[in-house]
């Protein structure tokens, strides 16, 4: 009931990420390095009303709104990965342009590597069998003749 | 040789059947959010026309349909009557809250003299309640129960027989 009275007096305007992710572990930014730090925070969360585009990229309204998100928890002295986490805890992985490796998501960086390691070993395999000497069985059957001609060549006696 | 082409071929293609499988037979107008079993994030924002604070915890106590839509989204339309024939029939035991965002008070104001008014409307300024509940489009409808906690998150216009579905689910906690 005191929390919730609490709550009731505390909260005013929109929710804070302060309730999501706690306080800010970092510090407060200002000037021109806010304003690259926006861009590169900025650059890493899907605007989701598009299609694949960062919210730095797209000029859609909700992207601006999620900038200016980005941009004054920055100011605040939110870190990039307690911004990242606040947005996730909203949008759900789908948010993230680089998936964190976990889960499911490990699959998109392990796979090229699976694949890299399966293609390497075929080329591995297929060279070594065309070095390997052939089979006596597969090998042309002796003809007199052809090694007469043979021993003509390399210059031994007929 | 041509047995390895086969195999990884089989894989290849279980692979894509599996994704396809799994994407398609998804409805994409329901949303998994992340926020679906956890408290819903707590805002007091500005009431159109009464100009009031409108606190989402004074609804505590009984479940909450939250509707975020504006006026320039064509299924927001759609869905408004729908919304308000609802809400007319089932508050108090019910509350509905409708919250717009990326819109300006005079065009809320006559949009809702225009097709009726029934449950209070908020104003989400720079959209930051949107954004903490992880709302991409509108309209978008949040389902909360009487404590407070999210239950079901739906994408696009409803229709009675989906809404009441869903309040079934807020209603049973």
């Amino acid at each position: 009931m005191i929390a919730a009275i609490l709550l009731l007096l505390v909260t005013t305007g929109a929710p804070d990420a302060s309730m999501s992710v706690g306080p800010p572990q970092g510090r407060p930014m200002s000037g021109a390095a806010l304003d690259t730090r926006t861009v590169e925070v900025a650059s890493l969360i899907r605007c989701p009303v598009c299609q694949g585009m960062s919210i730095a990229d797209s000029p859609s309204e909700m992207a601006v709104n999620m900038k200016h998100q980005v941009r004054a928890l920055l100011e605040r002295g939110y870190t990039q990965d307690q911004i990242l986490d606040y947005f996730e805890r909203s949008y759900g992985q789908f948010v993230l342009l680089k998936p964190r490796f976990q889960g499911v998501n490990a699959l998109v960086w392990l796979l090229p590597l699976v694949a890299l390691a399966i293609g390497a070993a075929i080329v591995v395999a297929k060279a070594k069998r065309l070095q390997k000497p052939s089979d006596p069985a597969t090998q042309r059957p002796s003809d007199p003749y052809l090694d007469q001609v043979r021993n003509l060549v390399s210059g031994g006696k007929p | 040789m041509n047995r390895t082409v086969l195999f990884v071929g089989f894989f290849i293609a279980v692979a894509v059947i599996g994704v396809l499988f799994v994407g398609l037979g998804k409805d994409p107008q329901v949303i998994d959010s992340p926020l679906i079993g956890h408290a819903a994030p707590p805002f007091a924002l500005k009431a159109v026309g009464s100009g009031e604070t409108i606190n989402l915890a004074q609804f505590r106590g009984r479940p909450v349909v939250l509707n975020f839509w504006a006026t320039w989204c064509g299924p927001c339309y759609e869905e408004h009557p729908t919304l308000v024939a609802n809400a007319r029939q089932m508050q108090p035991s019910v509350q509905f809250l409708g919250v717009v965002f990326q819109d300006t008070e005079d065009q809320i104001q006559k949009f809702l003299n225009e097709r009726g008014n029934a449950y209070p409307t908020v104003i989400d300024d720079a959209g930051k309640t949107a954004i903490a509940y992880g709302v991409g489009g509108v309209p978008e409808t949040f389902f909360l129960d009487k404590n407070g906690t999210i239950v079901a998150k739906f994408a696009g216009p409803l229709n009675t027989e989906t809404l009441q579905s869903y309040l079934q689910k807020a209603m049973k906690q």
